[in-house]
């Protein structure tokens, strides 16, 4: 499900349009709270008596005696078409209208009776804004925008004018859980379907042996390899640039595919080789990942997850290079008839990626 | 001199400031409470007390001038004890406040409150497009009664810099009578100024004259009931005020007796 709340940033930004506020603040307040469930709710905490006696003009009737605090709950709620007409809860989309509970809090012989007005409804999905307008209010007030996953934003607004000034809604800002599968997601896909490359690369290691213990050497030296790049790059400690680094990528791979024609067995130099490739691959991981943007408040986060998707994606290659070839694997025909036009295959393609990335 | 009526309609650029007691006829020993309103057509909202906008806040009676006391943040803004027979007056006046007005908005005001030299010298100055950097200021009095009204009784100057003052007892006020109301800036009489009166009971109604050579208008107030009467004065802002413009919202309210009208 999509949620949706209140960016602090979005709010700070439309601050700057609004026009200075006068200093004369009312009494009236509202709140306006969204939560993950993609409902809001909007308090407005107002003088009862004046808000009365406007709906009552507003209605073409003589402003009458405020009467006692239950008639003013029962008066307003008795008003409830003409008091909509004034507030305004528009999210850019079609949205169905909130639904609106009016309580009155008795007054006391120095205060006032208040109005704890109680606008509910659900954000409609895909709404990147919210606008709020309370025409009922000539006074300055305070709205405070609230949502479960950002600092409250108090801004102070204008009555009296209908279409009012807008806080914006945009995505919360994400929580870490959030950002932890956004990141793995794009690590996994970064590999499968995108990264054409990576995978040959990882088939490469794969086509050489049929000892799962020296795929998983491979694979692990790759992995440990292009993290340590990987981190440090994206930390800023070492950087290259990605006309070098592409084509070295795609060297890289066509090295590995013909050392597979070549070899017939996992020897100690290929794991130094693979590591030395991981490292490399990891800048390119870093350029992708540099692209993406990563959340400051999470780097970390996003730095790990990223990785773990990035092995997931080799990790589904390699389980499914395994399933495709396990009935053959042990033929004698398998080095033959699989490997060798694979690896060449591959040998081919990236070849052709090398020359055209220089 | 000439009076009109005009009707309000769609809400007004720049709003309003009065003070609304919570009783205009009061006994001797009577506690009265002294609201603070801001808004148009003289439907308002609750000011609370602010200490840091308060630059005088003040009764004067036979007895003389007190400040008016209060719990601040809290409305009504303040309360005064009514100790004497006759009028009592209560004056509110604010620091500045400022604000930045929109061309549009600031030009539409200009208008709403009669305030035509201004717009000319922004034309002249080739501003009207501009936004305008603005500081206001309240001017807001109100006459509460007590005991029974003598018609030698009258309104006060409190020396506020604009403030409209009523050269009659509104409470002796005979039917069909005009109330003379004199507008003072700096304790002056100021010409050519518009004069709005607001009746509670018929807000969209108002009726509006402009003051004459002597800053007078007389208003024909033909309804009984509560009554705001409000003037707004603009000048160029001082220089070193970090404002363009500064303004002074006077209000003056009162009850018109039934039994008058």
């Amino acid at each position: 499900m999509r949620r949706v709340a209140i960016a602090a940033i979005a709010c700070a930004a439309c601050l700057t349009a609004v026009p200075a506020r006068a200093h004369e603040i009312g009494t009236t307040r509202v709140r306006a709270m969204f939560d993950s469930k993609n409902e809001y709710s909007i308090e407005i905490v107002t003088d009862a008596a004046s808000l009365i006696e406007k709906i009552d003009v507003a209605s073409g009737r003589t402003a009458g005696a405020s009467g006692d605090d239950a008639g003013l709950a029962r008066r307003l709620r008795a008003s409830d078409a003409m008091f909509r007409r004034r507030v305004g809860v528009d999210f850019g989309l079609r949205a169905e209208p909130p639904a609106i509970e009016y309580d009155v809090i008795r007054g006391t012989a120095t205060a006032p009776a208040v109005a704890k007005i109680t606008l509910r409804g659900r954000v409609p999905a895909g709404a990147s804004r919210f606008r709020w307008s309370y025409g009922w209010t000539f006074a300055s007030y305070a709205l405070t925008v609230e949502c479960e996953s950002c600092r409250p934003v108090t801004e102070w607004l204008e009555g009296g004018e209908p279409g009012g000034v807008l806080p914006s809604i945009a995505p919360a800002p994400p929580t870490r859980m959030r950002i932890a599968r956004q990141y793995l997601a794009l690590g996994f896909t970064h590999i499968l379907p995108h990264g054409l490359d990576h995978m040959l690369f990882v088939l490469g290691i794969f086509l050489l042996t049929r000892v799962p213990r020296h795929v998983l050497a491979q694979v692990s030296a790759f992995t440990i390899a292009h993290s340590i790049t990987l981190a440090l790059s994206m930390y800023g400690i070492l950087s290259a640039p990605a006309r070098v680094v592409e084509p070295m990528i795609a060297a890289s791979i066509a090295y590995v595919a013909i050392e597979n024609v070549l070899l017939r067995q996992v020897k100690p130099w290929r794991i130094a080789l693979v590591f030395a490739f991981g490292l490399l691959h990891g800048l390119g991981f870093a350029g992708a990942l540099k692209e993406l943007g990563l959340p400051r408040s999470e780097f970390v986060t996003a730095l790990l997850t990223f990785n773990l998707g990035v092995e997931g994606g080799q990790l589904t290659v390699i389980a499914a290079a395994w399933l495709a070839t396990s009935r053959c694997m042990s033929q004698s025909w398998y080095r033959a008839r699989v490997v060798i036009p694979a690896s060449l295959a591959i040998a081919g393609i990236s070849l052709y990626w090398t020359a055209a990335r220089i | 001199m000439a009076a009109g009526v005009l009707i309000a309609g769609t809400p007004l650029a720049a709003h309003d400031m009065w003070i609304e007691p919570t009783g205009y006829h009061s006994r001797i020993g009577e506690i009265v409470g002294l609201k603070l309103r801001v808004g148009q057509d003289f439907l308002g909202d609750p000011l609370p007390r602010d200490p840091a906008l308060i630059d005088q806040f003040i009764s004067v009676d036979a007895d003389g001038r007190k400040p008016i006391v209060g719990r601040d943040g809290t409305d009504p803004a303040g309360f005064v004890r009514v100790s004497s027979p006759g009028l009592l007056v209560v004056g509110y006046r604010s620091r500045p406040s400022r604000v930045v007005l929109p061309a549009e908005k600031f030009n539409q005001y200009l208008k709403e409150e009669g305030l035509e030299p201004i717009a000319a010298l922004r034309a002249d100055r080739r501003q009207t497009g501009e936004d305008a950097h603005e500081m206001f200021s309240r001017c807001a009095k109100t006459i509460i009664a007590s005991g029974s009204p003598a018609a030698t009784d009258g309104d006060r100057a409190l020396g506020f810099t604009l403030e409209l003052v009523a050269e009659r007892n509104p409470y002796a006020l005979k039917a069909a009578e005009n109330l003379p109301v004199r507008l003072l800036y700096e304790n002056r009489p100021l010409a050519g100024a518009l004069v709005v009166a607001i009746n509670r009971a018929n807000p969209s109604s108002r009726i509006s004259a402009r003051t004459d050579a002597s800053g007078r208008v007389g208003l024909r107030l033909a309804q009984s009931g509560n009554w705001l009467v409000k003037a707004v004065h603009m000048i160029p802002a001082p220089a070193g005020s970090g404002a363009e413009w500064a303004s002074f919202w006077a209000s003056l309210t009162f009850d018109l007796p039934g039994a008058q009208s």
